[in-house]
């Protein structure tokens, strides 16, 4: 036992998968704290995307969410989804974790799971819930059962888009929102940072040129996008709207503004919105600065800038015009005015000189004074008939040139003197001018302009080429040697770029600083030296862009609000660097964008007509649908709008979290084989080959297409679907040498469930070997031919390709008689395998834990849960290819495990609930309070629930009623405990959503109010009105009023029920003293409880020892007497051998036992009491009928050869001289899978396997021979198979109704059998025959099974309580059961069963008492006549008639509340605690009070 | 056990027990024993799908169960294109195409290969040195500058000569 290390009570389970469930759970209910870490935002793992579970066909969901609520719910496990463990330090007993826990984006506590964000999120993502066969939100909760019930926000760092606007404005999301058909949502986010956006839709496109789709095919058009929000606006008729500032506080302080280009427009708009009162005070006769005065009609047409600034006006802001800088404008003049604070935003109207010769000459014409006098008109008389050269590549210079052509320009040139590639100009740009006639010359640099009669004549130029890049990363342009080129030209257009005249600033505002032609100010703030004055736009060199202005005016207004507000200029504006989001990883299809229609290249120079016309709606929603989404959340925050709860918060951060633990428990699952590499399969390329996984969400009724079996091209039903074996499994190509163990019967199933949901599917399977060797496996797997008409065909398909049709699929083989086959099918599911995957490699350099060679968890078979780090345990997939019973149990095995390491700190760290003391309500009439819920919109959209609320107030007994926007919501538990006090409220009725998730909730808050939690009772108005009467208000309405009164007519009846407890007797009894009986013995005792072990034979051991080692050869026999050892030297353990049980009388914790012993001089009874049993009571090993058995001394069964084995080596069968057979063959399934015994022993395969390697190591000359039907070595056994095969073991299968002969010749035995991978029969000389004979069960079971009660299968196994996740338990509670007593199964596979049967024991060992349901049946003495009819529907053997007393009498431990009892009462004398007759009865009053 | 009676059984304890170690030994068949004989092989053969007798799966099947000259002698030995489709679709590696390889040689050591193949062969690997030669003279005479119609003209003489004897 491991010392009590000082330290921790607590055990970090990583995974949230039915394993990690299933730990969590079983450390938690024995005393620890446990934290659950699962990376996903839900827990459920896979297992809650199966559709039906092998071999019951039980739906996996409704088998599993009991567990997720409990795991939800439970006081002492915290859920930390989104989660991942970053590092592990310390040591068994004392780790130290560290949890990195993702921001989820909306609060776990404040959101109540109702579903209204995902309404509004105009962001579509494939469902990986759905295997990418369905869709889902950027916010959403992956399955409807969740737990934590909560949503979530995927993202995946900001879209470049967005990123690359200086001004801030979220393109990602007006795009998405464009693409949702919400024009109106979509500009009111342009507007969020943009006030200009029909002016930045046509001139403003970074945003666009950072597009990830550029990588796949084109960018998306997102200026045009934004172009067509804004026109939208007006088009529509809508009324602009501007929304005010969210911290807008009246300040009124008066702000001057200079100059109404897009800078100071942009600052005086958040101004304004913010509450000041800006005043912008432009020189010019209009508005709108270089938008007005620099940019061509063409471009942008004067009357679209006159409506914004229209718009802009209409809500507050005020220009005004014709006040240019002077003597009655100035720094003084404005602070004398009033004003509190000046915004500089003159702009830069100056040219940059060309600095060459013959600059003065008539004919050169600035290139911003020319646009200007566009405006003005007086440019056309410049170039009309003319040949103009623009110099420059910036937009000035396009501009420029594209004027000039409209203007009449016989000839238009652009000079520059880099190469296309360092244009600054956007290729939309200059593809345009191209497109309209404009010459470019690259690379050439003006020298000199010649001119005639001071008129402009030529220009000549330099030819340049391209140097090493500058310090501003462009490469610089270097003279050539050679020849000066000429234009023959008569106007030179210098577009090299602005300056600003700074004498009339300077004298304005004396002292202001100016510095390399710009107002010199601070880039963050735009402070200049003057305080309270601030710079920006052209003026404070801002940037090429308008919407660089932009951006300077929000920082001018927010440094000015911040300097109004007394506040720190610079806190929390240095914005940490955005993680820019890639492209998606998914491929992407190849889709051209939509061309903005546009004049035609003719039409154009003929005039300034706007040359875009700008997308149709169509368009605009077509072209936002190539948007990649690449981060994922755009950010919209329409959902912090639709939840009514708050829980939505887009700033959230991760969490770092320091975890300390006692114990670790990985059951981080592993993966499923993409199969996209094995391309000749054909996923991928194919539409209707699909993953099993996705073949499972195609059955689920939850999924894409609610259970109906359909193709994905069609959406057809197929006719025949094929199921392709062993994809990504025992394939060293894919690189899994491994068997993953599940697939065969998952094929099954989803065959059998396919032909069940349309009797149309012919499924037909291609497997290998068929390994169905669970329990019941075989049996299914038979009824699936038979009754369902399945085909399983031996083939490995080699190929998938186009079929006949363009339908169907063409699957190539070799089928069963070696000949080439093609088979048409219309859907192919591929049965993908399991591998460790990258996640799990991670996981084990965190946890420093060793891969095996398949890249799962190494442990060893006698400690199977164990890993080679102390105090870190594995389960599950994690460990090896496994289903989920085996999960199950391995997950509690861990959690037993773990639980020895934490037993010294049992207790220690767990939560218990103190609850108030329960009102005695008896005698009171009933107070009733009604809650009826909205649950947002889910129900209160439907149906009226004040009126609903109000109707309630009128029922008998109401004294309270309300609705709530939330009745789960944690404020409203609160409430709802405040009015159960003010109104003295003794009966709760709670009309809301399912009692399933939430009635455990409801009964707490009564319980923490001082009510009995019987006291309550719920309407389901969600699923059972708003849900299914979406359409119909008005019977919704009427329906929930239904439901309400039937609920407060019960309420009205019931009463408190008390949890009865009972005693634990702390001691637990092991029938069986083999590997498993041993094991588990040792892990009770070793969490400090008594044990009582019995076998009947004379020792211990069992089947264990005598076979001596295990598969891989590890010393069985050596730890059977380890474990043995260590058990004696407990002191509460007593062990009895030659034992057998006489009698057991009790229930759960408190059982006593009658042993009988014999031999040894110690005859006689003694009488054991206990809490718990386990009952690991082993197997036997069926003595063979034929081969010879018995007759020849040549055979022997696969146990005998092991005991020969032991020791001595292998004598020879015939003399038991030490030489050793030359000949051996094995036959495997004697006596299993036929028509008898139709269940497969599970262990012989890789039994036989084992031991053929061994004898032929040992005797390389051997010659070996394996005669076999499935060779079934599942899981990581495979590596057996594949080492006896390169040894050179011969493998002959043969077919059930072609087996094999014996006979006996002089020259040893004749095995006789047609090999069907030949096509012949052979024969064979055998000096030793093996047979691997049948496992039967123990035929003491029958005796146990009664004496128990608890039932065994058909061929006499004990039956689990349910085989998929209480595979240890019993419907009889406090018996367990593990080992070969409930199937056949390997050593390994033992250990973990008896550690998972020793964990429950050990969970109800560690309480004093247990608390028995109160909700149980009761008895009527005055009405009973004893007439037994109770006992015998009882299945529980709860309900008994006393003899003496002549009446019913439950026993309360046993009872299970069923109600079979009531029901089968003739005398209404028995009936259950909570559903009294009378309380049904007064519901189905209630009802008909309607009619 | 019908089957087998309506039929002579193979005696495997009889058959040669060596071969399959053999063939294993041999360069690049060291996998040969893996085969779990799942027929990928088989259904990825474009002469099998031409020739139903050509079985690649059966052949290692054969040759693993001893049949050591049932495999050798057989004709089929010669059908394999070397394409290396079953080679790369193999989920265990086992080399079909080294394998086949293999076995061609044991069949020429051990005297099972057809002789008139084996003319052909040695016809064809003569001719192909012999044009290598040559090949080789005229580049060495181009390279010198110097005229080399006439040895062009003798390759063509003997190219077309060879072509017919092997045909």
């Amino acid at each position: 036992m491991t010392a009590a290390v000082p330290g921790s009570g607590s055990a970090l389970v990583v995974g949230g998968g039915i394993g990690g469930i299933q730990a969590s759970l079983d450390l938690a209910a024995a005393g620890f704290k446990v934290y659950l870490v699962e990376s996903s935002p839900t827990i459920g793992g896979t297992m809650a995307r199966i559709d039906k579970t092998f071999p019951t066909n039980d739906c996996s969901m409704c088998i599993m969410s009991p567990k997720l609520v409990d795991c939800a719910r439970h006081l002492n496990i915290s859920l930390l989804t989104c989660s991942e463990v970053e590092a592990v330090n310390g040591r068994a007993g004392d780790f130290r974790v560290r949890v990195r826990k993702h921001a989820r984006y909306v609060d776990e506590d404040k959101c109540t799971g109702c579903g209204e964000c995902v309404r509004d999120c105009p962001v579509e993502r494939e469902s990986e819930f759905d295997s990418g066969l369905a869709k889902r939100k950027a916010i959403y909760r992956p399955f409807p059962q969740a737990a934590p019930n909560v949503f979530t926000i995927e993202k995946r760092g900001v879209s470049p888009c967005t990123a690359a606007c200086p001004a801030g404005c979220n393109a990602h999301a007006y795009v998405a929102l464009i693409r949702a058909g919400e024009f109106a949502e979509a500009l009111k986010i342009i507007r969020e940072r943009i006030p200009i956006p029909a002016i930045c839709g046509r001139v403003c496109g970074l945003c666009e040129e950072a597009c990830n789709r550029a990588c796949v095919d084109q960018a998306i058009q997102i200026r045009a996008l934004k172009r067509f929000a804004a026109d939208y606006e007006l088009s529509a008729g809508l009324e602009p709207k501007i929304e005010p500032h969210p911290e807008a506080a009246p300040g009124r302080e008066k702000v001057a503004i200079i100059g109404a280009g897009p800078a100071g427009i942009t600052a005086a708009y958040d101004l304004a919105r913010l509450g000041y009162e800006p005043v912008v005070m432009e020189a010019r006769p209009l508005a709108g600065g270089v938008l007005r005065y620099g940019i061509p009609e063409y471009r942008l047409p004067d009357e679209v800038l006159d409506r914004e600034l229209e718009i802009l006006k209409r809500s507050g802001l005020r220009i005004r015009t014709n006040m240019p800088l002077g003597p009655k404008l100035g720094h003084r003049e404005l602070e004398v005015e009033g004003y509190a604070a000046v915004f500089l935003a003159t702009g830069a109207g100056a040219s940059r000189a060309l600095r060459v010769a013959g600059e003065e000459l008539a004919g050169v014409l600035p290139g911003l004074e020319f646009l200007r006098d566009l405006a003005g008109g007086g440019a056309a008389e410049a170039v009309r008939g003319k040949t103009v050269a623009v110099i420059g590549g910036g937009n000035t210079a396009i501009d420029a040139v594209r004027a000039s052509l409209r203007l009449g320009a016989r000839r238009a040139m652009i000079v520059y003197r880099r190469s296309r590639r360092q244009m600054p100009v956007g290729a939309e740009e200059l593809e345009a001018a191209e497109a309209e006639g404009v010459e470019i010359h690259y690379l050439l640099s003006p020298l000199r302009i010649e001119g005639r009669d001071r008129h402009v004549r030529r220009l000549v130029c330099q030819p340049m080429r391209l140097g090493p890049p500058a310090e501003d990363g462009r490469r610089r342009p270097l003279p050539v040697d050679g020849d000066p080129v000429a234009f023959e030209v008569d106007v030179v257009i210098p577009a090299l770029g602005q300056a600003l005249e700074t004498a009339p600033l300077e004298a304005a505002f004396p002292g202001l600083e100016i510095a390399s032609g710009l107002i010199k100010v601070d880039p963050l703030t735009l402070e200049t030296n003057l305080k309270g004055v601030f710079a920006g736009g052209d003026a404070a060199g801002s940037g090429g862009y308008v919407v660089h202005a932009v951006a300077h005016g929000h920082a001018a207004a927010e440094s000015i609000h911040r300097y109004l507000r007394e506040q720190d200029l610079r806190t929390g504006r240095q914005e940490p660097a955005k993680m820019e989001a890639a492209p998606p990883e998914s491929f992407v299809a190849r889709q051209k964008r939509i061309e903005v229609p546009a004049l035609q290249a003719g039409e154009r120079t003929a005039s300034f007509r706007e040359v875009e016309t700008g997308f149709t709606a169509e368009q605009a929603v077509a072209e936002a649908g190539r948007c990649l989404d690449c981060g994922v959340c755009c950010g919209c925050r329409r959902c912090v709008t639709a939840c009514k709860a708050g829980a939505v918060d887009h700033d959230m951060q991760d969490e770092i979290l320091e975890l300390a633990v006692g114990a670790i428990v990985v059951a981080a699952g592993c993966e499923t084989y993409d199969p996209t590499p094995l391309t000749r399969l054909g996923y991928g390329r194919y539409r209707d080959v699909v993953t099993s996984l996705q073949f499972e969400r195609l059955l689920s009724a939850s999924g894409p297409t609610s259970g109906h079996v359909r193709r994905i091209s069609d959406g057809e039903v197929p006719g025949k679907v094929a199921f392709i074996q062993c994809v990504g499994s025992r394939d060293l190509r894919t690189g899994n040498a491994h068997c993953s163990a599940v697939c065969c019967m998952y094929a099954i199933k989803e065959a059998v469930i396919a032909k069940e949901h349309e009797p149309g599917v012919t499924p037909v399977i291609f497997y290998m070997d068929l390994r169905t060797a669970g329990k019941d496996f075989d049996k299914y797997a038979h009824r699936a031919q038979e009754e369902y008409g399945v085909r399983l065909r031996r083939a490995r398909v080699t190929e998938v390709g186009p079929g006949a049709s363009s339908r169907q699929l063409n699957l190539l083989f070799e089928n069963e008689a070696g000949r080439l086959e093609r088979e048409e099918f219309d859907m192919v599911v591929l049965s993908v395998g399991f591998e460790g995957g990258e996640a799990l490699r991670g996981l084990a350099r965190t946890l420093k834990l060793p891969l095996n060679a398949s890249g799962f968890i190494v442990s060893e078979t006698f400690s199977p849960v164990s890993t080679p780090r102390s105090g870190i345990f594995v389960c599950g997939p994690a460990q090896e290819p496994k289903d989920i019973p085996e999960t199950v149990v391995q997950a509690s095995a861990a959690a037993a495990a773990a639980g020895r390491i934490l037993a010294p700190s049992r207790f220690s760290e767990v939560e218990t609930k103190v609850y108030p003391e329960e009102r005695n309500v008896a005698g009171e009439p009933p107070r009733i309070g009604v809650f009826v819920c909205q649950c947002g919109i889910n129900i209160g959209g439907v149906v009226d629930v004040p009126a609903l609320a109000e109707y309630a107030r009128g029922l008998p007994y109401v004294r309270y009623a309300e609705d709530n926007l939330y009745t789960c919501s944690q404020d409203t538990q609160t409430h709802i405990k405040e009015m159960i006090a003010e109104h003295g409220l003794n009966r709760v009725v709670v009309a809301s959503c399912t009692p399933r998730t939430h009635e455990p909730l409801f009964q707490e808050t009564i319980r923490e109010a001082g009510l009995n939690r019987h006291l309550f009772e719920m309407a389901n108005i969600r699923d059972q009105c708003s849900w299914v009467h979406m359409q119909e208000k008005t019977a919704a309405l009427d329906k929930s009023r239904d439901l309400v009164r039937m609920a407060v007519a019960k309420a009205a009846l019931t009463e408190p029920i008390a949890a009865i407890p009972i005693g634990v007797i702390r001691r637990a009894l092991v029938v069986g003293g083999g590997l498993a009986g041993l094991t588990a013995a040792l892990a009770v005792a070793d969490q400090g409880f008594e044990v009582c072990l019995v076998e009947k034979s004379q020792h211990l051991g069992g089947l264990a020892a005598r076979i001596e080692v295990s598969l891989n050869g590890r010393d069985a026999a050596g730890q059977v007497a380890e474990l043995i050892r260590r058990l004696e030297a407990h002191e509460g353990v007593q062990i009895i051998t030659n034992a057998r049980l006489l009698a057991v009388d009790g229930f759960i914790g408190n059982f006593t036992s009658r042993v009988e012993r014999t031999g040894n001089g110690q005859n006689g009874e003694l009488t054991v009491e206990h809490g718990v049993v386990i009952l690991a009571t082993g197997a036997v090993e069926s003595r063979p009928q034929k081969y010879l058995y018995g007759k020849s001394p040549r055979v022997v069964t696969l146990l005998e050869l092991a005991e020969r084995m032991t020791n001595s080596g292998l004598p020879d069968p015939k003399t038991e001289q030490a030489s050793p057979p030359k000949r051996i063959v094995f036959i495997q399934c004697v006596g299993s899978r036929e028509a008898e015994h139709l269940y497969c022993s599970r262990v012989c395969c890789a039994g036989a396997v084992t031991k053929a390697v061994r004898l032929k190591q040992e005797h390389p000359e051997a010659d070996i021979t394996l005669l076999y039907r499935d060779i079934r070595t599942y899981g990581l056994s495979e590596r057996y198979y594949t080492r006896a095969r390169e040894l050179g073991i011969r493998f002959i299968r043969y077919e059930e109704d072609a087996g094999p002969e014996v006979c006996e010749t002089d020259d040893g035995l004749e095995v006789t059998v047609f090999d069907s991978q030949l096509g012949d029969p052979v024969s064979l000389k055998a000096d030793l025959l093996v047979l691997s004979s049948r496992i039967d069960p123990n035929p003491d079971n029958g005796e146990l099974s009664q004496l128990f009660k608890v039932a065994l299968n058909a061929e006499g196994f004990f039956l689990e309580a349910h085989a998929k996740l209480r595979p240890v338990e019993f419907a009889t509670e406090g018996v367990f059961v593990c080992g070969l007593a409930h199937y056949p199964k390997t050593m390994g596979e033992s250990v973990s069963q008896a550690l998972a049967a020793a964990g429950k024991a050990a969970a109800v060992l560690s309480r004093e008492t247990l608390d028995v349901e109160g909700k149980i049946a009761a008895v009527n003495t005055a009405r009973c006549r004893a007439c037994g009819d109770c006992e015998q529907v009882c299945a529980y053997g709860a309900v008994s008639i006393d003899p003496e007393r002549k009446v019913a009498v439950v026993n309360e431990a046993l009872c299970k509340g069923c109600g079979a009892c009531a029901a089968a009462c003739r005398c209404s004398a028995i009936n259950v605690r909570g559903y009294k007759d009378e309380q049904i009865l007064k519901m189905l009053g209630a009802v008909r009070e309607a009619e | 056990m019908d089957k087998a009676n309506e039929m002579k059984a193979i005696p495997l304890s009889e058959m040669d027990k060596d071969f399959k170690y053999e063939i294993a030994a041999r360069p690049g068949a060291a996998y040969f024993k893996r085969c779990f004989s799942c027929g990928s092989c088989t259904a990825s053969c474009p002469v099998a799908e031409l020739d139903e007798r050509f079985n690649p799966r059966l052949i290692i099947r054969t040759a693993l169960l001893g049949l050591r000259e049932e495999v050798l002698s057989s004709e089929l030995l010669w059908y394999c294109s070397q394409c290396y489709t079953c080679y790369a679709r193999c989920p265990q590696d086992v080399r079909f195409t080294d394998i086949m390889a293999a076995l061609r040689e044991m069949a020429v050591e051990e005297g099972y290969a057809p002789e008139a193949l084996i003319t052909k062969t040695r016809s064809v690997d003569d001719l192909a040195r012999r044009l290598r030669y040559g090949l080789a003279e005229v580049a060495r005479l181009a390279a010198a500058g110097r005229e080399w119609g006439k040895q062009a003209e003798e390759l063509k003489d003997l190219l077309a000569a060879g072509l017919k004897e092997i045909v």
